[in-house]
Order: structure tokens, then sequence, then C-alpha cells
């Protein structure tokens, strides 16, 4: 097979969520001493870009999207393994998040799509799940030394919390520190100003793009 | 005995020790999987020339695989880790002993609500809510507008997320002191209007079980004619503080109702895959959440409205086979994209309601502006769905009528449905201190009425 083929039956093994085939391909182009991050730079990255897009479009669903990502966290993992083993360079995130759903706050499926996007998009997560406590999110933003704290809510009686995290992160002195974006059915761009968040997403597919704005902004 | 509640300590005992299940497994590798394969067996295809259809088989193929969905994955309890699963003798008792009749509130006030069939001339119960938060000054205002309304059977109050200058937060002080605040308002409200005895929905205030708790009281609070939610976790699943509001709303004697909203383009995946989740919740709704009725809100998972043709399809086809294969009653929660006071919104009430009562269901209606902004509802988008749903029931409306005019409304506003106008908040478009519309508001409720009268939308009067 040709570097090509290899390249576009890799593509459609995450499209398709194959685990195991694009594991076997993954093996394959690295005994061919293909650069790993040429792999991931070049198929799995845009693979993962157009899966994101077409699930903002609603032509798949969550499930696809899930799928997917855990294909390309597989192959990924055996990627950076090798890039580890062969002492080569790993390149950096672009940032790290915490994030998770507030306090009081059941709802996870919002949450789960923005963890996806925000991967694919080249940022290690640290996911808290669910009815999370407000100081737990600053706690384990100091720990990882994360760059964004990204919060979700669902519900009108929880979207609260998004503004306790934010007026903790100031009683504490620390609002500078990092980043804050918001999300969830009931949110809008009215609440983020109203509360001093950095930003809001109104779906949950455009967090990456977000994320990447935020920070990138934040560097310059 | 009639059910609910029915065998209330098999869910509580099943619910710690029923088979071991992480979350993760449960949603991608046994709800997912048996989902594809039943909407495959069952041949379950949508089809968006036909948001309602008028094929039995079809209503009765999405029976069976919501049934056969939910023998195989049953609810999962995210607090145990267990999963709560059912044989099918024990789903047709429940089914068997289920009355299909209540009566909510009390005195003059009071009225029937039952289960209804397809294509049903027995007016449907309707519902009145705003389904959003409100500043606290605005509460008795509002809630007195809605129970105001003359085709209001019961209503559920908007909610409040401030109490004294201090914010609510779910799991804090507040949150109680909120919520004993919200009934004692919304009993005062009722009375004020003259409907002391009617149906009350509360309290949306109180996201916690220990708030939920606190506003139970006969005298100022919730009694017990009045109804009270128990909600679900995306999807089919459950926890133990919404288990705590089970087993207390049954032993103080209220009504329940069970609350669910599949996610189209979550885990459900497209229409059909909603669909038949939306009918298996209304058997984890008798079993689990042990309810007198239910409501049911599928709703979008990139726009949070229920008036796009998928949803159209999914809410009938849902009641269709509820109505064919269940006595269960169940009422029908509208999302709309836009918001009060536009031409859009109005015509989204009309398409849900009258695809709703059609099928087989009951109303509660409305959440407009896609159910995020802060006082953006008035009880004229309500008006105008109830208006709507008991006409078609009066003027014996059939499937084919209600697909017909349904694609005409779906023609005038589909397009606008990611961009919808967000219209004017109750302030804008009420006068709050008489509780009434403005002018702006009538005239164009008005000519509305008028535009979809002669599009054949039905109205009572």
């Amino acid at each position: 097979m040709t570097l090509e083929s290899l390249f576009e039956a890799l593509k459609r093994s995450v499209e398709e969520f194959k685990t195991e085939e694009a594991k076997q391909i993954t093996k394959k182009l690295l005994k061919e001493q293909v650069d790993p991050l040429k792999v991931i730079n070049d198929v799995l990255g845009p693979t993962m870009e157009e899966i994101g897009e077409k699930f903002d479009k609603m032509e798949i669903f969550l499930p696809e999207l899930m799928g997917a990502a855990e294909v390309m966290k597989e192959t990924t993992s055996i990627l950076t393994t090798h890039l580890k083993e062969s002492a080569i360079e790993y390149p950096k995130p672009r940032g790290k998040v915490i994030l998770g759903t507030v306090h009081g706050d059941i709802h996870e499926i919002g949450k789960d799509i923005v963890k996806i996007m925000l991967e694919v998009s080249g940022f290690e997560v640290f996911d808290l799940g669910r009815d999370v406590p407000s100081i737990q999110f600053i706690e384990r933003a100091e720990e990882v030394g994360a760059d964004i704290i990204a919060l979700s809510a669902l519900m009108t009686t929880t979207m609260g919390s998004q503004k306790e995290v934010i007026e903790l992160l100031e009683a504490l002195g620390k609002r500078e520190n990092f980043i804050v974006i918001i999300g969830g059915a009931p949110t809008s761009e009215t609440w983020q100003k109203e509360i001093g968040a950095d930003g809001w997403t109104e779906t949950a597919g455009g967090a990456g793009k977000l994320a990447t704005k935020l920070i990138e902004g934040k560097m310059r | 005995m009639v059910t609910p509640p029915w065998r209330i300590n098999e869910i509580l005992d099943r619910a710690e020790t029923g088979p071991v299940c992480l979350e993760k497994d449960f949603d991608l590798k046994i709800l997912v999987p048996e989902l594809r394969r039943v909407i495959k067996d069952y041949d379950i295809q949508f089809d968006p020339m036909t948001p309602v259809p008028s094929d039995n088989s079809l209503a009765d193929s999405m029976w069976n695989a919501a049934m056969d969905l939910y023998l195989e994955v049953g609810t999962l309890c995210t607090d145990t880790h267990r999963r709560i699963k059912f044989t099918e003798d024990e789903i047709k008792e429940a089914l068997g002993n289920f009355p299909g009749k209540f009566t909510f509130g009390y005195g003059c006030d009071s009225r029937e609500i039952t289960n209804r069939q397809i294509e049903d001339t027995k007016r449907p119960f309707c519902m009145l809510s705003p389904d959003i938060t409100c500043d606290e000054d605005l509460f008795v205002s509002m809630s007195m507008a809605y129970l105001q309304e003359p085709l209001a059977d019961g209503v559920c109050a908007p909610i409040l997320d401030e109490i004294e200058g201090m914010p609510i937060r779910s799991g804090y002080p507040t949150e109680v002191k909120g919520s004993v605040a919200h009934a004692m308002m919304f009993r005062e409200a009722a009375r004020r209007v003259g409907r002391p005895g009617i149906f009350l929905k509360s309290v949306g205030t109180a996201e916690s079980d220990a708030a939920q708790i606190a506003a139970s009281n006969p005298e100022w609070g919730e009694r017990l004619t009045d109804g009270r939610f128990v909600a679900s976790v995306t999807e089919l699943k459950i926890n133990n503080s919404l288990l705590n509001k089970m087993v207390h709303f049954h032993t103080y004697g209220c009504f329940v109702g069970a609350l669910t909203g599949p996610i189209l383009g979550g885990y459900t995946g497209g229409a059909e895959g909603t669909a038949i989740v939306g009918i298996a919740y209304h058997l984890q709704g008798l079993l689990v959440n042990q309810a007198h009725f239910q409501n049911y809100f599928p709703f979008h998972l990139k726009h949070t409205c229920n008036t796009t043709r998928e949803l159209l399809w999914v809410i009938s086809t849902t009641y269709q086979a509820l109505a064919r294969n269940s006595n269960l009653i169940s009422t029908s929660n509208g999302f709309t994209a836009a918001g009060p006071c536009t031409s859009m919104v109005l015509k989204e009430a009309a398409a849900h309601a009258l695809v709703s009562v059609v099928s087989g269901g009951n109303l509660w209606e409305i959440a407009v502006a896609k159910n995020k902004h802060k006082n953006y509802a008035t009880p004229m988008e309500a008006r105008m769905a109830v208006e709507v749903g008991c006409g078609a029931a009066k003027e014996k409306y059939s499937r084919e009528d209600a697909n017909e005019i349904s694609l005409n409304l779906l023609k005038m506003y589909e397009d606008k449905i990611p961009d919808a106008p967000l219209g004017k908040n109750f302030r804008e478009c009420y006068d709050i201190r008489k509780c009434k519309p403005s002018t702006e508001y009538m005239d164009l409720y008005k000519n509305i009425k008028k535009e979809l009268i002669d599009y054949g939308v039905p109205f009572i009067y």
C-alpha cells in the first residue's frame, strides 16, 4: 500500500470508529518509518476536525463523534508512546483546561462534547465530571497549572454556580490567573458579560475554536 | 392496587442490588448499540415529508421497539452504578394497573386529566407554564397572568433565581428559602385570580431534593392536590437525589410527574432513536419515577427547541405509540426557537400543539426563546398553543390534516430556527400591574390567528 492509501485507510477507520483497524494501520505506518507527527498533523487532526464540523451541522450525532474520538485517542496514544521512546520532542498541548459541570448540576452531555472538541483542538483536558463544587475547579486548576477553567451548566437554577466560581477567583485574588469560559443551554452572551466570564460558546461544538482564540489572544 | 406507586420498595432495592454498570459503558456499550439494533430490527424510518404519520403499524412497531429496548437496557442509577431492570410481566402489571385518569386540583377548580387517543375529540388537559426564570418582583404578576388564562387546567410557575436580593444556588440554604417563597407566592397568585384550587405544579426553583421536601406543606406550600416532578438523567438514568424526591412525594401523597427530554443529536442519535427512547422513558416514568403523569419534551441538541421537522415527528410518533398501546397520561411540552411577541413563536406554538393533540397528547405550553432568556415568556404563546390544541380536538382534526398543516407551518418558520428572533420580554409586552398583554402583542396575535385560520389551523373559538 502507498503512503497515501494508508493515510486514507486510517482516516476511514477513524470515521467508521474501527479502533482495532486504526491501531493496526498506525503500527504499520510506524514500521515504515513514517513521522508520527505527520500522522497526527496530516491525518488524525484534520479527520477529527471534519468529524467535528459534521457533528456541528448535525450530519452525525454524539455516538459517532464519541466513537471517532475514542479511535483517535487510541491511535494517538500509540504515536505518542513511539515519540517518547524515540526521544523525539513531543509537541506540547495548546493549553490545559479544567472542565466540569457546575455545582448542583448533574447534566454531562454538553460537557462531554466540549471535552472532545477541546482535545481535538490540541488541549489537554482535566474532566472533573458533574456537580463539581466551585472551589474544586480552582484547586484543580492550580494543581495542574491550567490555563482555562471551562464551566458547563444546563439548568437555569444552576448557572449561578458559574458566577460563583468567578466570584471565588476574584475574592481569592486569582482571577487573572485563568481564562474562564462558560456554556450550556440556558447560558448566553449576556450572561457571560454579566458574570465577567472571558468567553461563551452557544454550542458545545464551538468550544475548541473559542478556547484557541482566547489562549492565542492571551499569548499575544 | 392502583399504580403508581408500583412496588416502590422493589425500585429502591434494585437501585442498590441490580447489575453493576459504569456510566460510560451504559451510554456507549449498552444503550447506543441496543438502540441501533431495535431501530434496525423494527425497521423504523423517519420520513421528513410526514411529520405526522398516519401509519398505525409504525406506531405499534415503535412501541414494540421501545419495550424491547427498555427490557434490555433498563434504567441506570448513577450513584449506585446499578441497573434497575424489569421483566415483561412486571411492565405489563404496572401498565395494567394504571388507571388512565386522575383529578388534579380541588373544589370547583379541579379538572380531570386522562390519557388520550389518536385523533381524540376529548379536550386535552392544558398546563400553562413559562418554563423560565423571572425577576423576583415579576413572580406574582407573571404567575397571575398565566393563572387567569381561561383554558388553563393547571399552571406551572416561573422559576426564581434570587430571593430577597440573594442569588439562589442549588444545594444552598437560599434554595430552600427561595423554594418555600415560590410555593407561598404561587398559592397567593392562584387565590388572587379566584382559582385557589387549580392544579399547581411546583417547585421549579428547587433543583435539590432538600428544597423540594421543604416546600411540602398543605397550609402554605405544595398541597396533595398539586403535582411535583421527578426528572431523569439523560438518557434513561436516575440518581439518589431524584429517587429521594420520588419517595418523598409518594409518602407525602401529592401527584408525581416524570420529566423526560431525550436529546435529538445526543446519545439517541436521530429522530428514530429519540422517539424510541422517548417511549421507553414513559415506561421508566411509570416504573422508576413512579409517575401519575409524564411531561415530555424531546429537544434538539443544537437549537434547544422541539418545533423542528424531526422533532414534530418524534412527538407525533411517541404519542401515537403510547395512545395505541397504553393508557399512560402524558403532557407534551413545547419548546420554541423564537421569543415572545414575534409571529414566528405563535406559528411554532400552533404547530407543536396541533401535532401533539392530534397524535394523542395532552398539552404543557410553552417554553420559548430556546428556553434560555430570563423573563422571556408570556401567556400569549401558551394561549396560541392551547387554543389550537383544543380546536384540533373540537373540530375532529385527523393526522392527515395535521400533517398537511404542519408542513405549511414549517415552511413559514423552519429556516429561521438557527437565528430565531428573541422578541420581547414579559415587562416589554405585558402591563405587569394589570397582568394584561400589550396592544402591540394583542394586535399581532389577532393578525397571526387570522393568517393561520386561512391555512386551516383549527381554533377552539
